[in-house]
């Protein structure tokens, strides 16, 4: 029995893994620019599909997931310089209408390139066996997913808070116009910064697409939990998408051992509740 | 010249004629259109409900809130629940789905009120999804995902609604008199107060105004008008399902109310007969419609951020620059 | 910005151009119009292609022609949702002025579709919405049904597991919608008849992508004799590959519903399963004139194996034009067309012959299939034995088997114990022969 809780939580921890790499791209793209970027699920899928065909050319496993990252950071330049950056002085809430549209566009098209058929990107072989501690049995490739999950952490923490673009990232949240004056090319932060959103979606579409697996409709399940992971958290807060995703995590795995009929429940309560008490989220600052 | 012909009343009455003239047509619709022409306008009416709910909030308001489906599904449920199920006659289940509607706003604008602009975005998403997974998930009295079946328009004053020109004529009526409501609200003191509270809460509040019980009363009102498109969707395609309430559906209609022009009282009604017409005829034409729908939305976005309606007063106003008219009419601006 | 509440002209012309586009339903007098509807995007839009594959080599084979009039179909997309199923449904019959309404995947969509249609004196043909009370409890005679109903299948496979295997205890995960329930209540039924004992559900919600909780919550120390996945499509190569992982495979084995081991998901998932047992109507190593004959001419027209869902179509396709065809092009009368269609001979189905009883529900075998691999490395479904001539109500009287409730989340009972007595005997049950005798 208390393997099974044990279980469990690992579960929880492989699900909040994913969430992290979601939600973090998603929360910091929103903490610099203000914008929900809606295109997100749409990014994910996208970029699981991707890699899956470059697996099928190289049959390289890392090769797919920095391919997919790379061509999906590619796209987020491009939506970003040529649509949203076009916009910006119609205010936040034409940009996130532009990344619904661009969403359904996305969806769309990638159904007719790829097909309606379900598709997993097989783990690489070395990664992927069941793995053995304290006389229980996990599949191996859950344990990457986790270690690939906390290096993006720390990755991104040491982006934030100890380079010059962390430094002129977060001067930006605080005050844009003094950072402009100040020479500053804020349009260059705000493209990279949206780059590293969608590179973070494209590398959780390959994970996703490995340990669970890619078919049409997955985009709107992907978006409505990173959405609930970022404002859990609280907007804008790194930190709080570290904190959500384990919570979130833990409460889907529970649910669905527990109360599978009441799972996707189970998951939009707590975010209510939170809301209602703390309307900026765990983390999030008064907006 | 035509110029001088179209200025002033002449413009005015020129105006009325399209008016009685389009009034006329849509009133004698079922006389020359086909049948499909009908559902496809109570498709209209029932979207165009919830399009004006989400338009009020805002272009009134100046806050999305993306719990409108919520009510539009909720009154449906009920309707089905209480009509189809247990055999409730008109207008018991119809009355108490809206009564429903009401208190389930209120409770929601009694915690989302506290917020705004993002973060009063993302609550209201929260609720929506929440009413959404219990409708979805709830097998035991909302069937889940199978929704409730065998809906049946019921007969108001012996007028047979399963009949589709008499439905028609139905949801026309109760969508002119939505409207007609709505302008006058909009333009009465509340409606009033509702722009000054949008443009400087702080000031409104100042002046004396009780402007947290006005946006409360402001989201029941909405909700409510989302409620009565939920009902008419529900007699209409005999059918609720969690779809109802689901989130695509709720981007759709926001949307349809940018498609328009949100900030115009018409907008709405614009963005929703355009919506509804379009998705009808392309997703006719090519299987790929969800990428030619998102690709005009993009589009209106990128240049047309005011919407349909924006580009017709860019238009009109030009045109009336070139002729040189002293002063805009009076109308067209407020 | 102000909130413009203005008078203006646009919106009238905007609701006046609504009524002029409205599209007309033009209809040609040596025309046949056939309305398929189903999913082509969305979750599920694998099925809508597995359909369309099918029923377009079936009208390939016509040149889209019967009896001198050229056959038009009309593809309406549902995305498998109740509601979009009944919109789309109105479009083929208001506006397209459709002669047969056909395609259909899910069950609830069926009952809703087939629901608005009632009245309407149009013929329905499901291709594989497999709701039983469609031509059961529902049924009215312009619902013509050449495949099957979800329990069809399973009571069968129940039986096989707990009369010829053994079997006494099935722990069952579901998805949590009609068609799993009517598959898991033929497989209870089946089940507990042959000596089964209990069979304990688990519904989840459709879809979800981590099962790991799930899987690791069968108890294992409850001595159940095996674990019946109840889901298909994404949801199916998602618990599949989840369950090989967790290892469970070496600790229980693992049994399908009918769609859960079917290609092309099956190409998805991991080799380990290889043995795992399900029924359906289809086995991929069939080796019939009729099959081989599809199967051949299949490949070549579309580079890949059939699969049920397309073998459904084709069949259903078939029947539609042969019945036309028996009106000689006539299908101004509705009802007429209907009874042709009941009376279309079947026997040449490439899945084996196919009748229709008197609920229009096909009559037809029913195969215990396992997962194995062939000589190229590729999985598929090998026949193991065939129940020939399965109706949709099994061993049942058809009085008895409809007064029962319809299948849902907790009916028919888990347990033999609180099994209705009248459904525990019956006067003649399956016999199962070798598979291609």
């Amino acid at each position: 029995m208390n393997q099974h809780i044990l279980i469990l939580v690992l579960n929880g921890l492989t699900q909040g893994a994913l969430f992290f790499v979601l939600g973090s791209g998603l929360t910091l793209a929103f903490g610099l620019m203000r914008i929900v970027n809606m295109s997100h699920g749409a990014f994910y899928l996208l970029g699981g599909y991707m890699g899956l065909t470059v697996l099928r050319l190289t049959g390289n496993w890392t090769v797919a997931l920095v391919a997919a990252g790379l061509s999906i950071a590619l796209l987020g330049l491009l939506v970003e310089r040529g649509l949203l950056a076009r916009i910006r002085a119609g205010g936040d809430l034409s940009q996130t209408l532009l990344t619904i549209a661009l969403s359904m566009i996305i969806a769309d098209m990638a159904l007719a390139v790829w097909g309606g058929h379900t598709q997993s990107i097989r783990s690489p072989a070395a990664l992927s066996g069941p793995v053995t501690v304290f006389g229980f049995t996990y599949p191996g490739f859950r344990y990457v997913l986790m270690a690939i999950s906390a290096a993006i952490a720390f990755g991104l923490w040491l982006l934030l808070y100890r380079t010059r673009f962390g430094i002129a990232v977060r001067a930006s949240v605080d005050d844009r116009e003094t950072v402009s004056a100040l020479g500053v090319r804020i349009d260059i932060i705000y493209s990279l910064m949206f780059m590293l959103s969608a590179f973070l979606s494209g590398i959780a579409g390959v994970l996703g697409g490995t340990y669970l697996q890619l078919s049409p409709g997955e985009d709107t399940t992907i978006l409505t939990y990173s959405l609930v992971v970022v404002i859990v958290g609280g907007l804008g807060s790194l930190m709080g998408v570290v904190v959500s995703s384990l919570i979130l995590g833990q409460i889907l795995s529970f649910s669905l051992a527990f109360a599978p009929q009441m799972s996707m429940f189970l998951v939009f309560v707590p975010m209510a509740i939170v809301l209602a008490v703390r309307p900026e989220g765990l983390f999030g600052r008064r907006l | 010249m035509t110029g001088t012909l179209l200025q002033g009343s002449s413009l005015r009455r020129l105006r009325l004629v399209v008016a009685i003239a389009v009034v006329v047509a849509l009133v004698t619709l079922p006389a020359y259109g086909g049948q499909y022409t009908l559902t496809t306008f109570i498709r209209t009416f029932y979207f165009g409900f919830l399009a004006l709910s989400v338009g009020l909030l805002l272009g009134q308001g100046g806050m999305i809130s993306l719990t409108q489906t919520a009510f539009f599904g909720i009154s449906g449920y009920v309707v089905g629940l209480l009509g189809a199920e247990r055999g409730f006659p008109f207008p018991l289940p119809e009355l108490a789905g809206l009564a429903l509607v009401a208190v389930v706003a209120l409770l929601f604008a009694l915690v989302v009120m506290r917020t705004h602009g993002i973060v009063f975005l993302m609550l209201t998403l929260a609720l929506g999804q929440i009413c959404w997974s219990f409708a979805r998930q709830n097998t035991s009295l909302l069937h889940g995902w199978a929704g409730i079946p065998d809906i049946q328009p019921p007969s108001i004053f012996g007028v047979d609604l399963t009949q589709n020109a008499n439905f028609y004529w139905m949801s026309l009526a109760l969508f002119s008199l939505g409207l007609l409501f709505l302008w006058r609200l909009v333009q009465s003191p509340f409606g009033l107060a509702l722009n000054g509270i949008r443009e400087s809460p702080r000031r409104m509040s100042a002046l004396g105004y009780p402007v947290f019980w006005l946006r409360v009363a402001v989201f029941v009102i909405a909700a409510i008008y989302a409620g009565v498109g939920g009902i008419l969707a529900a007699w209409s395609s005999g059918i609720v399902t969690p779809t109802a309430l689901q989130l695509s559906r709720m981007i759709w209609i926001l949307l349809i109310v940018i498609l328009g022009g949100s900030q115009y009282f018409w907008g709405p009604v614009v963005g929703a007969v355009i919506a509804v017409w379009l998705d009808v005829i392309v997703s006719q034409l090519t299987p790929r419609y969800n990428t030619v729908i998102g690709i005009v939305f993009v589009v209106v976005i990128l240049l047309a951020p005011n919407g349909i309606l924006g580009v017709w007063e860019r238009i009109t106003a030009k045109r009336r620059a070139l002729r040189q008219v002293p002063a805009a009419p009076p109308d067209s601006n407020q | 910005m102000k909130y413009k509440a203005t008078r203006t002209t646009l919106a009238p012309l905007v609701v006046a151009a609504g009524i002029i586009a409205m599209p007309m339903g033009a209809s040609a007098a040596d025309e046949i119009k056939i309305g398929m509807l189903s999913a082509f995007t969305g979750t599920f839009a694998s099925f809508g292609q597995l359909q369309k594959e099918g029923a377009v080599m079936a009208l390939e084979e016509w040149n889209y022609k019967v009896a001198g009039k050229t056959i038009k179909v009309i593809y309406a997309d549902d995305q498998l949702d109740n509601e979009l199923a009944v919109t789309k449904a109105k479009q083929l019959v208001e506006q397209d002025k459709v002669d047969v309404v056909t395609g259909l995947v899910s069950g609830d969509e069926g009952l809703s579709v087939a629901s608005y249609m009632k009245g309407k004196d149009i013929p329905i043909v499901p291709m594989y919405s497999a709701s039983e009370d469609s031509t059961m409890r529902k049924w009215y005679p312009f619902v013509v049904r050449p495949t099957w109903t979800g329990a069809q299948p399973m009571d069968v496979f129940g039986y096989w597991l707990s009369k010829v295997k053994g079997l006494k205890k099935i722990y069952m995960i579901g998805e949590d919608y009609s068609y799993p329930y009517n598959q898991a209540g033929g497989f209870k039924r089946g089940f507990l008849r042959g000596g089964g004992v209990e069979v304990t559900t688990v519904w989840h919600p459709v879809p979800t992508s981590d099962y790991s909780s799930i899987i690791s919550s069968i108890p294992l120390d409850k001595k159940y004799d095996a674990v019946l996945y109840n889901g298909a499509g994404s949801d199916a190569v998602a618990f599949v590959k989840q369950y090989v992982e967790f290892g469970m495979q070496s600790k229980i084995p693992l049994l399908g519903q009918s769609n859960t081991f079917e290609k092309p998901d099956l190409d998805s998932m991991p080799q380990q399963i290889v043995g795992a047992y399900s029924a359906h109507l289809t086995a991929d190593d069939m080796n019939t004139p009729n099959w081989n004959k599809f199967r051949d001419a299949f490949q070549k027209r579309w580079q890949h194996s059939p699969s049920a869902a397309s073998e459904f179509a084709y069949g259903s396709m078939e029947l539609i034009l042969r019945a036309i065809k028996a009106r000689n092009g006539d299908v101004t009368d509705k009802a007429a067309l209907a009874a042709a269609m009941h009376k279309v001979d079947l026997s040449d189905e490439p899945r084996g012959p196919v009748a229709l009883d008197e609920y229009n529900a096909a009559i037809e075998n029913v195969y215990i299939r396992e997962v194995a691999v062939g000589s190229d490395g590729v999985m598929y479904n090998k026949g193991l034995f065939t129940a020939k001539n399965v109706n949709q109500f099994g061993p049942y009287d058809s009085k008895i088997y409809m007064k029962q409730p319809s299948d849902g989340p907790s009916s028919p009972p888990d347990l033999r114990a609180d099994m209705p007595r009248e459904m525990l005997e019956v006067a003649k049950d399956y016999e199962f022969v070798p598979f291609g005798k």
